[in-house]
């Protein structure tokens, strides 16, 4: 079973693990940072502060990437659906037996330990994509790219259930992954559409926004009118109906985007989409996060305030400083040349994972890595969005950055599991 | 478009997408760091300060005879500058003082205290909490001899930052009227009623963040020093309050009832000396949770306590006297379609109006307030409201409930309200309210406002006192109050209070036991009460004793509320002598009284004797060394203790040294029991014995 161990370590990206082990480490000090008081000054090692627990988490991280490496790659294929179905039911359980945590029951506590299930459906969701679609031909058809979305709504579905939207947000990174491998585009513009119009009716208002809607079906009728002998007349009459289909479904849609943001959405949620709009509306409350957090960024400036010298990170001004918004001491202390370092290095760690994933000849790996680079991708824009406030507060993880054991093992295990195959891709060949 | 190509298309949509969203992200990035990064840096420097305000000191409240009944204590928050003791000073007394500090926090080592302290002052930090445990006065005296600390807050650097807490040192006691205001001042009682006066009004100072949640202050001129609240001095007598509550609790877990409270005022000043209310939690434990003797918890019905009211109205309208008799049949007679009916089984038959009242008959009473008034009810109401029933008092403490009386013209009115209005049906009062009423006729008419706070101090100077309040000059003529005080009185004499009566001083009052109504239908639970006034010749205090829904064959106001009122009466009577009738106290002859001196060994007591100058001599007959005294003619004579050979000596009146050597001087062996002289011996004097023969002497 382990007749290719040989080729593993001397195989694998060393970029991407170089580029892993970078990122965890500066998360390590800025985690150190944050919690470091200058009266108890603790040591980084100090096991009653973050530092010193994430330690803990680095540790087993570093066994998981021994086990995943010495693991034959066949596992994943072959076990794809079993941990797939393992990850539902354990997402199911903690449904009913998991621990309220800041009003999420999105944890199992195991006594010794606290885990997150949701965190390791990526995972399982990602292998059995992966596998589902690597015993297609080709480009998908419509009945495979639909059940490869029911395949990534449930876990989602089941995430929701814990109260936990943004990490169920996080499985739309699917999508790309799906549309990558045939699904058609129409789905991915009508979702671009729709979003559009909804920030836009939030943001800019109801009526301006149904007369842009107005005026652009207007000119794309007119379009159709003025070159109306080169169509046959039935294709003329279609265009025409499906214009107007598409305009009247438009104007529902922006008129109930109130009565949907209002029905839908708990009250925290819309308040951290409004405050996207307005930071300045309440200073205690809803905008609370997101400025506290602009703050800390802003007032790191170009060079920052040198670490641990923060105020704003370290004096509980802003929440979750050392899980969501780990970004932010990252500016507040090493200012806006370190973060555009850690953003630079990111996107050269994406380009790289990019680069991985398509030059995979095996389509589960090709299908699995594009999944991790979406998952990835989809956090850390997403994550950074929220803390300079571009994009609503929903609270995930930046990976392999933020404090905790359960996002750095997932993301850990989604990674190495990626590089793996990729070491092994000569073998998948050849196994073939 | 073949798929390479369809690949390539949809790699560059997504890629031009993210791209987008990259870009967003680095341009606000650059915005916020860049362009806006001034405006950032000035809201993150006044992140840091804090305009606070600073809580002044609330006021106390002290019982009339000046016991604290709540307080604010403070406690100290123990906060340090190391850098402000010079290095002498500091190397010389850090040890000791890390040591200090870790025996009584017991939270570090002396190592970890020691470390903390050089730490802070290497890094020159002007602030550093020692123990998140604020400490009491005791341990900031205790602390201020410390090293370093006894150098004080600028040559030591300690600071001692006061938090404070509120504490009764009463716990219990009268809990409920002393009552609580919290964060959001809501509250009840005397806290919540006069938090205008014992708050103060808040200071302000600049504080800045320190690390760890911990605000510092900064001392400047900006600072608003905050003013202190006032003190209060409560009415309340924490001695008579006791009685009545312990008297209380005890009846009330007795019974096993659902409420109680007792009040207790001052005739003359309407100061209300005590208040006690409690409520059942569980069986067998209650607790002040509840103002049930002003408050909406304790208004109801208040029964045969109205009667008062009724028979007054009687005596001021008509001519009718205590004597005219009354029919009231077997015990049961019909108004309309309700009948009223009699407590005791078979009727009272004929009674004069003075015994109606005295054994609360419900048929007299009624009967005679429906002759009189049932034309014309407003006629009555018009009394009830002559006798101060209808408003609210307009009392010193917020919650106090509205009294409820129908109106004639009210369409719930019905024909037969007035007559079980007139028994005290129908009509809703709270405890305060009927204390009120009974007050007024011991106070000849006069009806003043309860009063709970006497007076607001600062210190020991006074600076707003609340004086007497009268709400109605004269409820009543003279005549009427002269007939009425007569028949509470003989309601304790003779009537269904019969069982409180005492011979040392008259009580004045009335019992009451209203059945309950529950969803419209009056129930066998009962509400039973006793209010009245003593001593009846002058009266000083008036008394309501109410206990709620009491369980048992015993739910009568004679036999569950006039017992409390007995036993707070007795108390006060015991100890307070201005209502003792004046006792001249007539001289007595001095008497010069000998000292007991039983008799033992001559030479020692003829010396005590005449080292304390009491005349004494030997009769002629005495020649033994042991004697006893006999007194003749103001002088003692010492008599001779024959010691006969063969036979038990007398030892009675000796003390224990003196009987064991005579006893055992002749042979016996000797058992005692007790001290002092002894009283009794086994065997009888004068007969034979034998060496080592057992004698037993009991002392006393």
């Amino acid at each position: 079973m382990f007749r290719s161990d040989e080729y593993n370590f001397k195989q694998i990206d060393w970029i991407s693990v170089l580029l892993y082990l970078l990122f965890v480490m500066i998360g390590w000090f800025n985690i150190y940072a944050v919690s470091y008081d200058p009266e108890l000054d603790n040591s980084i090692f100090d096991f009653s502060i973050n530092s010193g627990k994430q330690l803990l988490w680095i540790g087993g991280a570093l066994i998981l990437i021994i086990s995943v490496l010495v693991i034959d790659y066949k596992f994943y294929t072959a076990f794809s659906y079993i941990i797939y179905v393992a990850a539902l039911l354990l997402l199911i359980v903690t449904i009913f037996a998991g621990t309220d945590v800041n009003g999420s029951k999105s944890w199992l506590d195991l006594g010794f330990i606290r885990v997150q299930p949701a965190e390791f459906a990526k995972f399982g969701t990602a292998l059995v994509l992966a596998r589902y679609l690597s015993e297609q031909q080709f480009i998908v058809n419509r009945q495979q790219w639909v059940v490869s979305v029911i395949l990534i709504t449930i876990p989602a579905i089941l995430i929701l259930a814990q109260k936990e939207t943004g990490v169920a947000l996080v499985f739309s990174a699917f999508i790309l992954v799906i549309y990558r491998e045939g699904m058609t585009s129409l789905i991915l513009l009508f979702g671009v559409y729709a979003a559009i119009l909804f920030v836009l009716t939030l943001g800019v208002g109801e009526f301006p926004v149904l007369i842009g809607v107005g005026v652009m079906y207007g000119i794309i009728l007119l379009y159709f009118y003025l070159n109306r002998r080169r169509f046959y007349k039935n294709v003329f009459l279609r265009q025409i109906i499906t214009t107007i289909v598409f305009f009247v479904l438009s104007v529902g849609f922006v008129k109930g985007v109130h009565y949907m943001f209002h029905q839908f959405l708990q009250e925290h949620q819309r308040n951290r989409i409004m405050v996207l709009f307005d930071t300045e509306r309440d200073l205690r409350g809803k905008g609370y996060h997101v400025r506290q957090s602009k703050v800390a960024i802003g007032s790191g400036d170009l060079f920052g305030k040198g670490y641990k010298q923060g105020t704003q990170t370290k004096f509980d001004f802003v929440p979750e400083q050392s899980t969501d918004f780990i970004f932010c001491t990252i500016g507040e202390e090493h200012g806006w040349v370190g973060s555009t370092i850690v953003i630079i290095l990111y996107s050269l760690f994406m380009m790289r994972l990019v680069f991985l994933a398509d030059r995979q000849k095996d389509k589960f790996s090709r299908v699995y890595g594009y999944s991790v680079v979406c998952i990835i991708l989809f956090h850390f824009l997403v994550n950074i969005g929220m803390t300079i406030g571009l994009f609503p507060v929903i609270g995930i993880p930046l990976p392999f950055f933020s404090y905790g054991g359960s996002s750095l093992w997932s993301f850990t295990l989604l990674l190495f599991v990626f590089l793996k195959l990729d070491a092994q891709r000569v073998h998948v060949l050849a196994g073939h | 478009m073949n798929i390479k190509q369809s690949i390539v298309l949809r790699l560059r949509l997504v890629f031009i997408g993210i791209s987008l969203f990259g870009f967003a992200i680095v341009y606000k990035i650059i915005r916020i760091q860049y362009i806006e990064s001034e405006k950032w840096e000035e809201i993150a420097v006044n992140n840091l300060y804090d305009l606070r305000e600073i809580q002044p000191t609330r006021g106390n409240i002290f019982s009339s005879d000046g016991s604290l009944l709540a307080t604010s204590i403070p406690f100290y928050k123990v906060c340090f500058d190391p850098t402000k003791a010079d290095k002498q000073v500091f190397s010389k007394g850090i040890d000791s003082l890390a040591l200090l500090l870790s025996r009584y926090f017991k939270d570090k080592s002396t190592a970890e205290y020691k470390r903390k302290i050089i730490d802070a002052r290497k890094k020159h930090k002007q602030y550093i909490v020692l123990s998140a445990t604020p400490i009491n006065y005791q341990g900031k005296k205790q602390m201020t001899s410390w090293p370093i600390f006894r150098e004080g807050r600028m040559k030591g650097g300690v600071m001692f930052e006061k938090i404070d807490k509120r504490f009764r040192p009463f716990s219990f006691l009268a809990r409920r009227t002393i009552g609580f205001v919290n964060e959001d001042n809501k509250g009840a009682g005397i806290e919540y009623s006069f938090n205008h006066i014992l708050a103060g009004k808040n200071g302000k100072a600049w504080f800045r963040k320190m690390s760890g949640g911990n605000w510092r202050p900064i001392h400047d001129e900006d600072e608003v020093t905050p003013i202190d609240g006032l003190d209060i001095v409560t009415t309340i007598d924490i001695n008579i309050q006791d009685v009545a509550e312990s008297s209380l609790l005890n009846h009330l877990t007795k019974h096993d009832a659902d409420y109680g409270c007792v009040v207790l005022m001052e005739v003359a000043t309407g100061e209300i000396k005590a208040i006690a209310n409690l409520g059942r939690v569980n069986t067998g434990v209650y607790t002040e949770d509840n103002n049930y003797a002003l408050g909406n918890a304790g208004l109801s019905e208040p029964g045969s306590t109205f009667k008062l009211a009724s028979v007054m109205a009687l005596l001021e309208e008509t001519d009718i006297q205590l004597s005219d008799s009354i029919e009231t049949g077997m015990g049961e007679y019909d108004f309309y379609d309700r009948t009223m009916r009699d407590s005791k089984p078979g009727g009272y038959g004929t009674l004069t109006l003075q015994q109606a009242f005295e054994k609360s008959s419900n048929i007299a009473i009624s009967k005679k307030v429906n002759e009189y008034f049932g034309a014309k009810p407003e006629k009555f109401i018009e009394y009830i409201e002559k006798f101060g029933l209808t408003q609210p008092l307009s009392f010193q403490m917020e919650g106090v409930a509205k009294p409820f009386v129908k109106s004639p013209k009210s369409k719930h009115w019905s024909g037969t309200t007035l007559p079980w209005m007139s028994i005290g049906y129908e009509v809703s009062l709270t405890p305060l309210q009927t204390l009120t009423f009974y007050n007024a006729i011991a106070n000849n008419g006069k009806m003043v406002r309860p009063l709970i706070v006497k007076e607001t101090r600062v210190a020991d100077q006074v600076l707003d006192t609340y004086a007497t309040d009268v709400v109605i000059d004269k409820i009543c003529s003279d005549e009427t109050l002269e007939k009425v005080k007569q028949m509470l009185v003989g309601v304790v004499d003779n009537g269904t209070a019969k069982n409180i009566h005492t011979e040392y001083y008259k009580i004045g009052g009335k019992t009451g036991t209203a059945q309950k109504l529950v969803q419209q239908i009056y129930t066998k639970s009962y509400y039973t009460s006793f209010v009245g006034f003593f001593p009846a010749e002058k009266p000083k205090y008036s008394c309501i004793v109410i206990i709620d829904n009491p369980k048992g064959f015993q739910n009568y106001g004679a036999d569950v509320a006039a017992p409390v009122f007995k036993e707070v009466a007795d108390k006060i009577f015991a100890t307070d002598l201005s209502i003792h009738p004046t006792v001249v106290p007539v001289p007595m002859p001095r008497l010069e009284v000998f000292p007991k001196i039983g008799g033992g060994f001559f030479d020692e007591c003829q010396y005590l004797c005449n080292a304390l100058k009491i005349p004494n001599h030997t009769a002629p007959s005495a020649t033994g060394d042991f004697v006893t005294a006999t007194i003749e003619n103001q002088t003692i004579v010492w008599q001779d203790r024959s010691i006969k050979k063969g036979v038990v000596p007398n030892v009675s009146g000796l003390r224990l040294r003196d009987a064991l050597y005579i006893l055992e001087n002749i042979g016996m062996r000797v058992k005692y029991l007790g001290t002092g002289r002894v009283v009794e011996q086994s065997i009888l004097p004068q007969q034979p014995y034998t060496k080592g023969q057992i004698i037993t002497i009991t002392l006393k």
